[in-house]
């Protein structure tokens, strides 16, 4: 059935150039101008190569691999940040990321004005942003602060608001990358305990994560990724098994 | 993704960013909104005793000419200096959130109009006092050159934040490429002191026809010549679709590259 899934992404690889050579000639620019051209890389690379991965809704996968080997990539075309170079990716339903955490925030705005401005981001409506705002103070929970410009707050503290107002925000998908490693232990806990509800409640996750034991509570499911290639995807507990052999070994 | 949502669902994010561009521009400054009327007011001072004395261009209130033109210039500057660094300064939300980038550019354009408002404000009374002595007729046209400075502005800012990304040179060459337009647009003095064989040329900057519209019925008091007009609408117009064909056609890659 394919409305019951929420995450699409059919045979998707995406080409990223890497711009060694920092400049063009100003005869090359008007040459690339005119042929509607991007500028020259010296080396086109693929990050993900013939990616595949249907996500049901309700379901949370977890994606597994080293630093460097796409998973974060796979997040972004999820999340519509960068468009496939071949393929397609689909999503049904309101996504929600929280992949660079405090990414929107501004450090002469004060947490409040920073929650209205990151919501409006993310989406939101005018009736939205007041309707969330006192939930997403709640949820950070970082005391007066919550009026102090965001300069002064500890990366603690910007985490958790950070995280606070991408969860507060109604949505049906969630994408983490690495995040649930923030703030104290109690914090921690808040969010995993909040993921563990919204799971519960049929929100669907997708979760990149070095983090075996969070993902193996979490997620049913996993895929490993090596050099952007999906190299074993399966039951979480035995793609986390293989990855911690692969460490081992 | 996001096919559903239009630029109108992010009026939220727009007002935000506005008000937000406003806050952290005038906050813990004592005299706050009063600079950007004070700094234009300076610059008009200094071109007033340089062409007037120095230069001696024969214009009845050369003040008044010079007030209804530099204040327009200053807001096109502006914006465009903006363009260059818009983008790169939202780096980190364009590559985390997926959202339309033309909210970056155009919150920048209106915070700087809303600032613009309120300075043609005090420009309106202090001309229809000092100047005209009575309030001119021709005031009614100002809302629609108001509309076509500011679609000229996200004209030209749209494919030069897309350049910026691309190019650093951009920073390099803006400040010469503004003085040159500062001169070759008819700011501190009329167009019709352009020699007359190459009026014609002259008047093909946008930039140029916009100016002499706002002297126009700002300054002379009088309704616009109709074709200066018409062709000021016609290549203003261009400009912006060119400009949002071009920034269409790159800011995929904008998440990409920043």
């Amino acid at each position: 059935m394919a409305n019951d899934l929420a995450v699409d992404c059919a045979a998707v690889s995406k080409r990223f150039y890497i711009y060694e050579r920092s400049h063009a000639s100003l005869r090359q620019l008007f040459i690339q101008a005119a042929l509607r051209r991007l500028p020259p890389a010296d080396r086109p690379y693929f990050a993900i190569t013939d990616f595949n991965l249907q996500v049901r809704r309700g379901e949370a996968v977890a994606i597994l691999g080293h630093n460097g080997c796409g998973k974060s990539t796979v997040l972004r075309l999820i999340a519509g940040v960068y468009a496939p170079t071949t393929g397609s990716v689909r999503t049904y339903g309101r996504v929600a990321t929280v992949i660079e955490l405090g990414a929107g925030f501004h450090p002469e705005l004060t947490g409040s004005e920073n929650i209205r401005l990151y919501g409006a981001i993310l989406g939101l409506h005018r009736s939205e942003l007041d309707a969330r705002h006192d939930a997403v103070v709640a949820f950070a929970d970082i005391g007066n602060f919550i009026e102090t410009p965001v300069k002064y707050y500890s990366s603690g503290m910007q985490a958790r608001l950070a995280f606070a107002v991408a969860v507060c925000v109604e949505h049906e998908i969630l994408l983490l990358d690495e995040v649930l490693a923030v703030g104290d232990e109690a914090f921690r806990r808040k969010c995993f305990d909040h993921l563990v509800h919204y799971h519960a409640r049929g929100g669907t996750l997708v979760i990149a994560s070095h983090d075996l034991d969070t993902v193996r509570r979490l997620c049913s499911r996993a895929i490993w990724m090596q050099q952007g290639r999906i190299v074993m995807s399966g039951d979480v507990h035995q793609v986390a098994d293989a990855y911690h052999a692969s460490h081992l070994g | 993704m996001n096919a559903g949502r239009s630029l109108f669902d992010y009026q939220a994010l727009i007002q935000s960013l506005v008000l937000r561009n406003l806050t952290v521009k005038y906050q813990r400054s004592v005299l706050g909104f009063l600079w950007t009327l004070l700094n234009p007011l300076i610059m008009i001072v200094v071109l007033i005793t340089v062409f007037k004395l120095v230069i001696r261009i024969d214009l009845p209130h050369y003040w008044a000419f010079l007030l209804s033109g530099y204040f327009v210039w200053n807001f096109l500057s502006s914006c465009i200096n903006a363009a260059t660094y818009t983008l790169t300064e939202h780096a980190h939300i364009t590559r985390s959130i997926a959202f339309p980038k033309e909210v970056l550019v155009l919150s920048a354009a209106l915070t700087r109009l809303l600032e613009f408002l309120a300075e043609l404000a005090v420009i309106l009374v202090v001309l229809a006092i000092f100047h005209h002595g009575r309030l001119p007729v021709s005031y009614v046209l100002v809302p629609a050159l108001v509309l076509l400075q500011l679609i000229l502005a996200i004209g030209v800012q749209m494919p030069l934040a897309t350049l910026a990304v691309f190019y650093k040179d951009v920073d390099h060459a803006l400040p010469v490429l503004l003085m040159a337009m500062f001169y070759l647009t008819p700011v501190f003095y009329p167009a019709s002191m352009i020699p007359e064989r190459f009026q014609t040329l002259y008047l093909l900057n946008p930039f140029a026809q916009l100016l002499t519209l706002y002297q126009q019925v700002l300054y002379q008091g009088q309704l616009p010549s109709w074709p200066l007009f018409g062709v000021a609408c016609l290549s203003i117009g261009t400009i912006a679709l060119l400009g949002l064909a071009i920034f269409n056609h790159f800011k995929a890659l904008f998440a990409e590259i920043l």
